[in-house]
């Protein structure tokens, strides 16, 4: 009973991908798994038999190493995940909440990269000590005394202590364990005290229910302890309680300042939200761990199966994808164009692609997803309030007294040389100017608020080309406010479709409408007839264009020779419109839907 | 009955679109023919049981099979005769290029039966056939005609196409009305299609940007449907995509393919296909010979296809929605034994709604404002 070991240390590895951080990863595993394979070597065979049995695969999640140390003291290294974007920054900030360090991993040659940034400064929010390592030391590009001014410069560490190191040929793998033990503090915490252990993740095992990986902060966990999860009040008995060292290795329990896994045989993942608090439910602590948060869709898209006979696979497949994603939700909707399918929510534009690639490729779907929208809230002529997060189903103007758009405030980091870039960006996309700070000689951190709208628009793709990919946002919902909005539909040889319908603000309906309905020119091929594309507001066409009638597709001569050659290229010719909607007389490529979201209004 | 096809595989000269099987016949070729005259020799004794009540119809083709010497061309005018029943009437055409006629080759083959003559034209411009490597000119085109028709045959086909590289609208047109005056019984007009592997396709590919112009789709149809309205004026019938004819004078032996029935190929790298199989042979001449004079079928086993029911229809429709007179409903559903309607009916009701198929005199036919672009609907078949 007492305090937390002090021969613990926890910490994750903050790296631009490309940087070297799996193999960075592989490495410390393997320089320590020297020492694991000699003291649990029973424990590690019986669970990858285990594993093998079940055919379980293992999310590395949080890895345990032990380490043997220059002063002679095994040490327990607990390596943990972090995601790496803004959809996740929350993910990001539990992960770090559960470690005491991290190293800051950049790549010799290319040096730091914007979105490391925003993960450097949620560790250093986190009161993390961050250890730099200059990796790729052995390319030939390589400037490890350029890359340490950077790492001065712009994020202000002391780089003079910065190891040098190659992940691919082992260099400079014993010195960042060793700094690893001396630089980064013991957990604190007591294990006699109330539990409290923080979810950093969560995931679905089809066998043992959802698992929870944690961070005990407080208390200790072990099997047959009743926790209950402190957001929810549910209760649980621990049927499990493990590290992954990386195989699964059972331990009879979890103390304050520990990492590991547990399972308590919960039937759904919702219930381990990540950033709960889990406490013992005899002894339950007074207060959760700071930062308890659910995590919100903020963007929305219908989601349809190009064949409708995918329909229940569709479905299907989001149920398994939610098992291990709470943050995931959808409802079916049906559109006059698409016919059957869902209207989902994520947490922004990647987590939306993540699950569309998800669907694609491991669920072998062929999918048509409908530009994003947010949610609006429409006050009605009724008096009523409606939240609308489907453009089509938004009621008649006649109908609307107001509508209101959700707000983000988003902080960019950016060098400041592209101060006016990015003023530039935020006046386009109606951004309200809160403020700038410098963090270095040439580095600002500038605030706006910009509405959420624009953000699913093209917001990211325009500040990653407008600052040469070196701005990072990151941004948190900030409420409501009032605009004037329109709802923009596009007819398609007189029909509307209605899964192009998008909401946009009065000011910008006429340029949009009109670059969208030349970009639909563009997307939609010649067919057998011509096919008028208009943009409406209302009654009111905003914008024409035609995609005028095809003139040629015929094969010049079929004779006995030519037959099956001639068969096999009308099949390829069928194939490849196998991705096209059709839509009334009009076969529409699914890129079209999405096009919307690539229109430049400059151009 | 079967239809019978000879491929010759030779030729004065490749031109430079052509990726037919076939090899220019230069001086040192000769054993090459006698190697191909022997192995056809034994084939036709192989698959002499395929036809056994005769064929339906007979086209020599190639290659130019004009190319021959007399002796060659009566060899292999004589082993068709005697390998297969060609019953009194039945159409027999033999194809050839200008530059490759005499009235002796013309004489023999009417005294060996054929009655049918398909001469390659292409153009009538002398700039255009220079421009897609045909060795002849456009008054050697005259002077065979003259040859032919001096000869007796009263059926004459003509070949044209259209579409050629820095062919201008008024070229096509002169080339169509030139070959008018020729009284042609048939014409077939094919649009050039690029293929890969020849001489006109790497031309065109290195060629300096702006110096070989192809015309554009737009420009095609222009001139396929120029052509088209032409023709029909003068009383030819459109009776096929690419096939135009006097009432009467319409090629049976292709109206075969287009209406599913069985044929029979013989020589190197031809097709047959008889009762839902389909195989192509050897695309080599040597190795023709070798397989045949060790008595072995001359195919390419890689190439021999088991047509599914489902393939056979989908084949059914897309050639016979080629003809004017469309696909043959009743005879579907006997070959089939299902209505087209069980298997097509949402794809033949979506076209019937925008008039671009209809059901007439119980055919199904493609409205031929839509015949270049019948791939658009073809594909709905297959």
């Amino acid at each position: 009973m007492g305090q937390a070991s002090q021969k613990i240390r926890n910490f994750s590895i903050i790296a631009h991908i490309d940087h070297g951080k799996s193999t960075l990863a592989d490495r410390l595993i393997e320089y320590t798994g020297a020492l694991t394979a000699r003291e649990m070597a029973s424990q590690v065979l019986d669970s990858m038999d285990l594993e093998r049995e079940r055919g379980i695969t293992i999310k590395l999640q949080a890895i345990q190493l032990h380490y043997l140390a220059k002063d002679g003291q095994v040490y327990e290294l607990n390596l943990i995940d972090t995601p790496g974007h803004v959809d996740f920054t929350y993910e990001v900030s539990r992960s770090l909440a559960a470690c005491e360090g991290a190293l800051l991993v950049v790549d010799a040659a290319q040096g730091i990269e914007a979105q490391t940034l925003a993960n450097v400064y949620l560790a250093l929010e986190n009161n993390l000590e961050i250890l730099p390592v200059i990796n790729k030391i052995d390319l030939p590009g390589a400037e490890p005394e350029r890359v340490m001014h950077e790492i001065e410069d712009v994020i202000g560490l002391d780089a003079a202590e910065a190891i040098l190191a190659s992940a691919k040929t082992g260099v400079g793998i014993q010195d960042i364990l060793e700094v690893i033990v001396q630089k980064i503090p013991p957990p604190s915490g007591e294990d006699s005290a109330p539990l409290q252990a923080l979810i950093f993740d969560s995931h679905f095992d089809a066998y043992k229910g959802a698992i929870s990986n944690v961070r005990i902060i407080e208390g200790r966990i072990a099997k047959g302890t009743q926790i209950m999860m402190m957001s929810s009040g549910k209760t649980f008995e621990v049927t499990e309680v493990g590290v992954l060292t990386p195989a699964i290795c059972l331990v009879e329990e979890l103390k304050a300042g520990q990492v590991g896994y547990i399972a308590a045989s919960i039937k759904n993942v919702r219930d381990t939200q990540v950033g709960d608090t889990i406490t013992s439910a005899q002894n339950p602590a007074l207060s959760p761990l700071p930062g308890y948060r659910k995590a919100t869709p903020m963007v929305f898209c219908g989601l349809y199966p190009v064949l409708q006979s995918d329909y229940d696979r569709l479905r299907d497949s989001l149920e398994k994808l939610h098992l291990n994603d709470a943050s995931l939700v959808f409802e079916p909707e049906t559109s006059a164009a698409l016919g059957f399918g869902f209207r989902c929510g994520f947490l922004g534009l990647l987590h939306m692609e993540i699950v569309q690639e998800r669907l694609e490729r491991e669920y072998d779907l062929n999918l048509i997803t409908t530009a994003p929208s947010v949610i609006y809230l429409v006050k009605n002529s009724q008096g009523d309030v409606l939240s609308i997060d489907n453009p089509a189903h938004l009621p008649p103007a006649v109908e609307i007294i107001a509508i209101e758009e959700p707000m983000v405030k988003a902080a960019i980091m950016v060098p400041s040389e592209y101060i006016g870039a990015i003023m530039e960006l935020n006046q386009d996309k109606r951004g309200q100017y809160l403020g700038m700070e410098y963090l270095s000689a040439n580095r600002v951190n500038i605030t706006y608020e910009v509405p959420l709208n624009e953000i699913v628009y093209d917001y990211f793709d325009q500040l990653k080309s407008r600052t040469k990919g070196y701005a990072s946002l990151d941004y948190v919902l900030s409420g409501y406010k009032e605009a004037d909005l329109v709802k923009l539909d596009i007819l398609l040889s007189g029909e509307i479709v209605d899964a192009l319908s998008f909401i946009v603000h009065k000011d910008r309906a006429q340029i949009r409408g009109r670059r969208l309905v030349e970009k639909l020119r563009r997307i939609i091929p010649r067919q057998m007839f011509e096919i008028p594309i208009q943009a409406v507001i209302g009654s009111k066409v905003i914008a024409r264009e035609t995609v005028s009638a095809l003139r040629k597709d015929v094969l010049a001569k079929c004779y006995g020779g030519d037959i099956s050659r001639k068969r096999k290229l009308l099949e390829k010719q069928k194939e490849g419109k196998k991705r096209m909607k059709q839509v009334g007389n009009v076969e529409i490529p699914q890129d079209a839907f999405m096009a919307v979201l690539q229109i430049d209004d400059k151009k | 009955m079967p239809g019978l096809y000879v491929h010759v595989p030779f030729c004065l000269k490749k031109c430079d679109y052509c990726d037919f099987f076939s090899y220019p016949l230069t001086g040192n070729k000769v054993a090459l023919v006698d190697l191909y005259l022997t192995g056809l020799k034994a084939e036709i004794q192989l698959c002499q049981k395929d036809a056994p009540s005769g064929v339906s119809s007979l086209f020599v083709g190639g290659g130019t099979p004009t190319v021959l010497e007399l002796e060659d061309l009566a060899r292999l005018l004589q082993l068709l005769n005697q390998g297969f029943l060609l019953k009194p009437g039945v159409e027999a055409t033999l194809e050839g290029n200008p530059g490759t006629l005499s009235a002796a080759k013309l004489e023999l083959l009417r005294c060996s039966g054929i009655n049918r003559f398909s001469l390659g034209v292409q153009a009538l411009n002398d700039k255009c056939l220079k421009e897609i490597g045909r060795s002849h000119t456009s008054e050697q085109v005259g002077l065979s005609i003259q040859l032919i028709r001096a000869a007796g045959f009263d059926n004459l086909n003509l070949d044209l196409m259209f579409g050629l590289p820095n062919q201008s609208m008024l070229d096509w047109q002169q080339t169509l009305e030139q070959a008018l005056k020729f009284n042609p019984e048939h014409l077939s007009i094919y649009g050039l299609m690029l293929e890969e592997s020849t001489p006109l396709a790497r031309r065109l590919r290195s060629a300096e940007p702006g110096t070989i112009l192809l015309p554009d789709d737009e420009l095609q149809a222009r001139m396929y449907t120029w052509a088209c309205t032409r023709l029909e004026t003068l009383g030819y019938l459109h009776y096929e995509t690419a096939n135009f004819a006097l009432p009467g004078f319409e090629c049976r032996h292709n109206l075969n393919y287009w209406n599913g029935e069985d044929y029979l190929g013989i020589g190197p790298s031809a097709v047959s296909c008889l009762r839902g199989l389909r195989w192509r042979n050897i695309e080599n001449i040597k190795e023709y010979g070798c397989l045949l004079a060790k008595g072995q079928q001359p195919s390419e086993k890689s190439e021999l296809e088991s047509l599914p029911l489902r393939v056979r229809m989908a084949e059914r429709v897309i050639l016979g929605l080629r003809l004017a007179k469309g696909v043959n409903l009743g005879a579907f559903q006997k070959d089939f034994g299902l209505d087209i309607r069980d298997i097509y009916g949402e794809v033949i009701r979506k076209h019937e709604k925008t008039g671009v198929l209809f059901v007439r005199e119980g055919h199904l036919c493609l409205n031929q404002k839509y015949c270049f672009l019948a791939n658009s609907v073809l594909q709905d078949f297959v």
